[in-house]
């Protein structure tokens, strides 16, 4: 159990996972409340890593839903096994064989089976999917359902009873109702909004980025080989190329894959040839490496600073490329120049000329 | 405290956030469950609560400081909204006078605190104990304005009858000199508080706070104390009623605006059905996003239940297998129109255009922008075409009358609106695409289209006008994947045959 948001902070801590206290307070309360917290933010800044180490921080099982396109109940909630039905019927022919006896007339044979359909509509022949093993599992379980936003908005219809009662409606059999409430996280990468009725009954978080401090204690504690100076230089680094507007800015988990690198490379000190090599691992796009070589001077500033200097820069902001002679700006001067003695062209309806 | 958390959901409500009953019940449990004592707690609780959506994020941030916080003064009540230094009275000397006496008198010595008024002063710290649930360290103890707060908020009747009567003195005022309507001072409003008021007031408060469970050996601690400060009771008072005053001023701000005659934008019959047939043609062109469920259907991968369900009569041989197999549902819609001078004629056309979209596709979203971006799927949901395209003509919705801005809008709909694009929608971009010589933000239609399954741009201007003046589309076309010419039903109709034909030769 989470006592206070200082000691779910500690917990998390000793998981090796570093939160701040808004994550902290929301994980405390999402246990209190029993209630599900939705966590959106880019994508790896550890969201389904919060599950995890929130699994092992209270001793639950995790159970793991990953959400997809196409994804339906079937898959999410429960199943019902039609071969073993068949195979059942099959070898208990006999004894079904044997239930008729001694009845005479199909009325009171039907009569009779009715007595006995539940068995064929039992809790024997279900399928359990993720949501429905976290509600009927006799242990408090942590369910996480991955990635919501891939699947379609039909599917989060499915959730809300689960979600808001902590019960699933199995229609051959009834209600299930959970025997112990799961701790549930959701995540998503906002590809798409989400509907109103599931973000209203769940705790919303959204995660960020971390700042430099809280990230250089990961990058420490994550990869204990990595040396105190470069890894200072590491999150300096990653610090700058997420000023940088990049189509795809390097996560936490690329920062540790990198720092990580970096310890196999066994390298004392980033330097700009190094950091040159190394970049593929942390810019994944083509035109992020173009952008990025060409501010490469500027990322590579805190590799030559003294590390003392690096704390106190205070906002970051990308040096601005020298204005190039712009050929296409006289061109389009003179056509701008051209146009406006061009009066009759189609493209105007209303008579005026310039812009407008 | 209930008061005063209902008063701060209601304000954020009428800024826009959707919030829920359910929602706020579960702000009061959650901030039950944790120790108020520290402001920034408070705010984690309140934002993951009622805050799902990342848009009102910053308008939360923004109301939570507003709110939670008593102004420092008045001059900073309302930075903008103070028309004049001069003002004619002179009476606001004496409470602005009293204020740094009383506060400086307090051995107060950070900046953190010096905007609201120490409370601690007068109240012991175990009766807060029992109000707020907090357990902190006593000698730690100081209520921030959080606290203050939720004990002002108590009596909320009170301080709306000196609100009433502030407003009203104030109402007064500025009928008298008209030529200043629509200005509000502030001084003029606080000094209209009553002196004799503010004491009715602080012995209400008094009373109230009485009635409150708080034990007898603490009531008198606290009244004893509250001799000491009773002289700057008051002025508490009177920064919450600024407080007040300011939000209430932006609430009326919110009011309805002036109605403007509405010129007549009214289609044919021919129109419309020609419209009409030419869309359901485009409908059939946009493949949709796969079905959810699968369906039975001739082709498709054979469901084991239902095979086996189907084969039960033969005894479990499965004669007759069922296939299925997804289908592709009716695409999702993303329209945006430029509906400025400069393609007013093409406009209104346009809207015609988004309008039977909307009505024929299952989930459109459309916007219109000049140099804002609004959405106006709700209008063209509940109107009538002509009455919906008045509407957006009006000005009513946004400011037809400027110069359209392209790149902003763009910009506008990449920062609030992108996650209406999935990967199953296609987007219409209806303009001409004339920024005016702002900056074009191509890489905002670069997002776009990454997301989009399908990105189409139809211009009313003819490709060889694209190069002349100030037009941004040679930037923006290749970046779509089709641009199309369309002025007229007919245009329409030949870009559809044109689209049609190209998903024949396709796969």
């Amino acid at each position: 159990m989470f006592e206070s948001i200082e000691h779910t902070i500690a917990r998390l801590r000793e998981q090796q996972y570093i939160c701040d206290r808004k994550l902290a307070t929301v994980a405390f309360l999402a246990l209190q409340m029993q209630k599900p917290i939705l966590i959106e933010g880019p994508a790896g800044v550890g969201k389904t890593e919060l599950a995890k180490v929130v699994s092992a921080a209270l001793g639950r099982s995790l159970i793991r839903l990953q959400c997809y396109g196409g994804l339906d109940e079937a898959h999410a909630l429960y199943e019902w096994e039609y071969g073993k039905q068949l195979l059942y019927t099959q070898i208990l022919r006999d004894k079904i064989g044997g239930l008729f006896e001694g009845i005479d007339g199909l009325r009171e044979a039907v009569a009779r089976l009715d007595l006995h359909e539940d068995v064929f509509f039992s809790e024997r022949f279900l399928v359990r999917r993720p949501i429905l093993q976290a509600i009927d599992s006799p242990d408090p379980v942590v369910l996480l359902i991955d990635e919501l936003d891939r699947a379609e908005e039909q599917f989060e219809a499915f959730l809300l009873e689960v979600l808001s009662d902590f019960q699933v409606t199995v229609p051959e059999i009834g209600t299930v109702k959970a025997k112990t409430i799961p701790y549930v996280i959701i995540t998503s990468n906002n590809t798409r909004d989400l509907s109103d009725a599931l973000k209203r009954r769940c705790l919303h978080l959204f995660i960020d980025y971390p700042d430099e401090g809280r990230e250089l204690e990961i990058v420490r504690l994550k990869v204990p080989a990595l040396r105190e100076l470069l890894a200072a230089q590491v999150v300096a680094v990653i610090r700058r190329l997420r000023a940088l507007d990049l189509r795809k800015a390097p996560s936490i988990s690329e920062t540790l894959d990198w720092a990580r690198a970096l310890v196999l490379l066994d390298a004392d000190a980033l330097t700009p040839e190094l950091l040159d090599e190394t970049l593929h691992l942390l810019v994944k796009y083509e035109r992020d490496t173009q952008r990025v070589n060409e501010q490469l001077a500027w990322i590579a500033e805190p590799i030559q600073a003294q590390p003392q200097s690096m704390s106190s820069e205070a906002a970051l902001t990308p040096p601005q490329r020298p204005a190039e002679p712009d050929t296409n700006f006289l061109e389009q001067r003179r056509q701008e120049h051209a146009a406006r003695y061009f009066t009759n062209y189609r493209g105007r309806t209303d008579g005026r000329t310039g812009g407008a | 405290m209930d008061a005063a958390i209902n008063r701060f959901i209601f304000l954020l409500k009428q800024r826009g956030a959707r919030i829920s009953p359910a929602e706020s019940l579960d702000a009061m449990q959650a901030l039950a469950r944790v120790a108020l004592h520290e402001r920034e707690t408070a705010r984690t609780v309140l934002r993951c609560t009622l805050i799902k959506d990342l848009r009102d994020l910053s308008m939360f941030e923004e109301l939570f400081e507003q709110f939670f916080s008593l102004p420092k003064r008045a001059e900073t009540a309302a930075p903008g909204d103070e028309p004049s230094p001069a003002a004619p009275d002179t009476t606001i000397q004496t409470p602005d006078a009293a204020a740094p006496a009383t506060v400086g008198g307090q051995p107060d010595g950070d900046n953190a605190h010096e905007d609201a008024l120490d409370i601690r002063e007068y109240f012991d710290e175990s009766q807060m104990v029992t109000h707020f649930n907090s357990h902190q360290d006593p000698h730690d103890f100081s209520l921030a304005e959080f606290g203050q707060n939720l004990v002002l908020s108590r009596r909320r009747e009170l301080l709306d009858h000196a609100m009433q009567n502030a407003l009203q003195v104030l109402k007064a005022r500025r009928l008298k000199n008209a030529s200043r309507a629509g200005e509000l001072n502030f001084d003029e409003a606080i000094a209209a508080l009553d002196a004799d008021l503010i004491a009715d007031a602080v012995t209400e408060l008094l009373d109230e706070l009485s009635d409150a469970e708080i034990d007898e050996g603490l009531l008198q601690k606290l009244s004893a104390r509250l001799k000491g400060g009773i002289a700057q009771l008051p002025e508490l008072l009177k920064r919450y009623l600024e407080r007040e005053l300011a939000l209430r001023q932006q609430e009326a701000g919110r009011a309805a605006r002036p109605a403007r005659p509405r010129p007549d934008y009214r289609f044919t019959e021919q129109e419309r059905r020609e419209m009409t047939e030419i869309v359901q043609r485009l409908c059939r062109r946009m493949r949709g996003a796969r079905s959810y469920r699968r369906r039975i259907g001739p082709q498709g991968r054979i469901s084991v239940p239902l095979t086996l369900r189907r084969n039960m009569k033969y005894e479990g041989i499965p004669f007759q297998p069922v296939l299925t197999r997804h289908y592709d549902e009716k695409p999702r819609l993303v329209a945006i129109c430029d509906v400025s001078l400069s393609v007013r004629n093409t406009a209104r056309f346009m809207l015609h255009l988004v309008y039977n979209l909307q009505t024929l596709f299952e989930q459109v979203r459309s916007f219109a922008f000049v140099s804002d971006l609004v959405e106006i799927s709700p209008y063209f949901d509940q109107l009538g075409i002509d009455d919906a395209i008045a509407a957006v003509f009006d000005g009513g919705l946004l400011d037809t009358e400027v110069d359209s801005n392209y790149g902003r809008a763009l910009e506008r709909f990449h920062n609030r609106h992108l996650a209406a694009v999935t990967a199953q929608t296609t987007v219409i971009i209806l303009g001409d695409g004339r920024g005016n010589r702002n900056p074009p933000q191509v890489w905002a239609l670069e997002a776009i289209r990454r997301r989009a399954k399908q990105l189409l741009w139809l211009s009313p201007e003819s490709r060889g006008s694209w190069r002349m003046g100030s037009c941004d589309m040679p930037l923006y076309e290749p970046v779509c994947h089709h641009t199309e010419v369309v002025r007229n039903l007919r245009q329409l109709g030949e870009v559809t045959e044109n689209l049609l034909r190209r998903s024949a030769i396709r796969p």
